[in-house]
């Protein structure tokens, strides 16, 4: 019983991250209809220019801060230079864009800064766990499941009571209506882009205090995907929910089926319920239903 | 793009005519040329690099063919095609090494054939047991199945279960020598370069032809509009996973192929990074068409060898240019894959076409 209180916590508390992450790509294709394959490379983007500047001696929330202007303007680029011309093409030259995208962000991270994993030091949060009845719960885990509910609510707020959140709204609603009441597209699709960056940079600097920062931490852009298709494509509360789900899911597959199945169990888990999950509900917890017509 | 206009003054007079494969004299004579310029001007010429190079494309083709099958002529999006080329090598390592085959079976040299056809098939039935999913689901959550047949078959199949048969370890190595076909031995880079071309022209003209057929119209309407195919009376989910088996089966031939080229097969040989390869290969070359993944699949394997060629040179002055260089690769590969789709989306086989009809229709261009 422990053990599962134990699975169940450390799994909601990675999920907030999971959620934060899956909610830039929620995003990403509410708005703009673009399937993102390249989200893991986006939070290493982050994570990596939040830990170089950490390193450089800044304190964490002013190189989280860093991280996050670095992530809009390379957000806002990325959605000029590449994206924006694709606008109506087929799913897969977009999909395959973005590909193309994650192998080009990888080869440049790895480029820059190695494959070796990478820790912040001094770390960030302080190492004693924290007892909660009879459970232990690292302060790093709490800390970042904080940090991402806090940004969650600050996203949530900033699509319900600012100028520019209602504009992606309404562009996300009917990209047509939107247009002609004079929202502009194209800016929306931009900053979409620019909050995924920085959603995945949050994300992924939080997962680099958990075990240190290596390319795998992009594997956390594989794992969005089954996020969202759990929570349907395009809700954002599907998303968050998602997220957790799988943050859940996956550890306890971890602690339960190991023993049965040694090995990767953990990271596999999430896909394998995926595909099942896929077969009984293909648009996911709230997604929208779209009927075909010929 | 699928006109070829024909040469001045060819004049057809009979179906027959109409469907042959090579429709004047000067197509078969190109044809010929192309044949002497694989069979004889590249193994007399090519030294041992560039054997091992064509044996690369080679290679790249058979895998791409597979995938071009699935998303270029039957519309199904698939991201995890390295799962059946592992499944094709894996199954023909292990009946090789743990086979108990009749010694003349052996001697005479069908054993590793064999091996290819079985491990084809059974790549084809695994194929389509991640196929399964098509019939519900399409676009995005196709490829999210297709990806789970990825991880699941490569990274927790083979690797923890598969790679602990014979208590080998991570790793299968095959001994020199094993690998038999007929009298040969297959043991240096020309014979495998023969069998390549084998494997790869009955592949290339079996795909074509079947193309061509009932089957390969069914699978084109179904790219075109799924429902549509069906209100006409197409069986849609047995022609997907037809499409799926016949990819798996080109996918374990590939997969089967390669093992002779390997001093040893492990999981590595074929992570994520090679199915989105070879969705790239066909993306470059030019969805829909034969042509494109073997164009794409030269362009790729090529490219790559040059641009290794140019950092050798550079390596004396930046010795860390060397370590980098499959970071660099990797970066060159999706620069190369959002370009293409970006400025030439039809693909090379796009352009080729277009040169043909030009010296087709020269001097008289209208």
């Amino acid at each position: 019983m422990e053990l599962f209180l134990m699975t169940l916590t450390t799994g909601i508390m990675v999920g907030g991250i999971y959620a934060l992450v899956a909610l830039g790509w929620v995003l990403i294709y509410k708005c703009s209809g673009v399937l993102n394959l390249a989200m893991g490379e986006l939070t290493l983007i982050g994570a990596y220019v939040s830990l170089s500047f950490y390193s450089m001696g800044f304190p964490f929330l002013l190189s989280l801060l860093f991280s996050l202007i670095i992530g809009f303007v390379l957000g806002v680029l990325t959605e000029r230079i590449f994206l924006d011309r694709l606008i109506g093409e087929p799913i897969l030259t977009v999909i395959m864009v973005t590909v193309g995208l994650s192998f080009f962000f990888k080869g440049i991270v790895e480029l820059i800064w190695g494959t070796d994993t990478r820790v912040f030091t001094p770390p960030v949060f302080p190492l004693e766990p924290i007892h909660i009845g009879p459970l232990f719960i690292g302060q790093v885990y709490l800390w970042s499941f904080v940090a991402a509910i806090v940004l969650l609510f600050i996203f949530v707020g900033f699509f319900q009571y600012t100028r520019w959140g209602l504009a992606m709204q309404a562009t996300a609603d009917d990209e047509m209506a939107a247009l002609s009441i004079g929202v502009s597209a194209r800016f929306v699709y931009a900053t979409a882009w620019a909050i995924a960056f920085m959603a995945a940079g949050v994300g992924g600097t939080l997962l680099g205090n958990i075990n240190g920062l290596n390319i795998s931490v992009g594997y956390l852009g594989l794992l969005v995907l089954p996020a969202v298709v759990l929570g349907g494509l395009n809700s954002v509360p599907g998303a968050i929910v998602g997220g957790i789900i799988i943050g859940v899911l996956q550890n306890l597959a971890g602690a339960y089926l190991d023993r049965y199945f040694p090995g990767g169990v953990k990271e596999i888990a999430p896909f394998v319920f995926m595909a099942v999950f896929l077969l009984f509900k293909p648009y996911g917890l709230w997604g929208w239903e779209r009927i075909e017509r010929v | 793009m699928s006109t070829t206009f024909l040469p001045c003054g060819v004049y057809h007079e009979n179906y027959a005519q109409d469907h042959a494969w090579w429709q004047a004299r000067f197509v078969k004579a190109k044809m010929i040329l192309l044949c002497l310029l694989l069979f004889v001007a590249i193994p007399l010429v090519a030294d041992a690099y560039w054997i091992s190079v064509c044996n690369q494309i080679g290679y790249t083709l058979l895998g791409a063919l597979g995938v071009q099958l699935l998303i270029g002529y039957c519309g199904q999006l698939t991201l995890g095609h390295a799962a059946f080329l592992a499944v094709g090598a894996y199954t023909s390592t292990l009946l090789i090494l743990e086979f108990p085959w009749p010694q003349f079976l052996i001697d005479w040299g069908i054993a590793y054939p064999i091996s290819i056809f079985i491990a084809a098939v059974v790549a084809g039935v695994w194929s389509v047991l991640f196929g399964l999913p098509s019939a519900k689901v399409k676009g995005f959550y196709l490829i999210l199945t297709t990806m789970a047949a990825q991880f699941i078959t490569v990274d927790f199949v083979i690797t923890q279960y598969v790679s602990q048969i014979g208590g080998r370890g991570q790793a299968f190595s095959i001994p020199p020598g094993i690998i038999k076909v007929g009298p040969w031995v297959i043991d240096s880079d020309l014979k495998i370069y023969c069998m390549m071309l084998c494997l790869v022209i009955v592949c290339v003209v079996g795909l074509a032809n079947l193309l061509r057929s009932r089957v390969g119209r069914a699978w084109v309407a179904i790219r075109d509009n799924d429902i549509s195919a069906e209100v006409m009376g197409i069986n849609i989910i047995k022609y997907k996973l037809l499409a799926f088996f016949v990819a798996g089966f080109i996918g374990g031939i590939a997969g089967a192929f390669w093992i002779s080229n390997l001093a040893a097969v492990s999981p590595e040989h074929f992570p994520w990074f090679w199915s989105l390869w070879l969705v790239g290969v066909i993306l470059i070359g030019g969805a829909g068409s034969i042509h494109g993944a073997v164009f794409g699949s030269m362009f790729m394997v090529v490219v790559m060898e040059v641009l290794q060629l140019a950092v050798i040179p550079l390596a004396d002055t930046y010795p860390k240019l060397l370590m980098d260089f499959l970071f660099i690769k990797e970066a060159a590969f999706g620069l190369a894959i959002c370009a293409f789709l970006l400025f030439e989306p039809n693909g090379l086989a796009y352009r080729w076409w277009q040169i043909k009809n030009y010296f087709n229709l020269w001097p008289f261009s209208y």
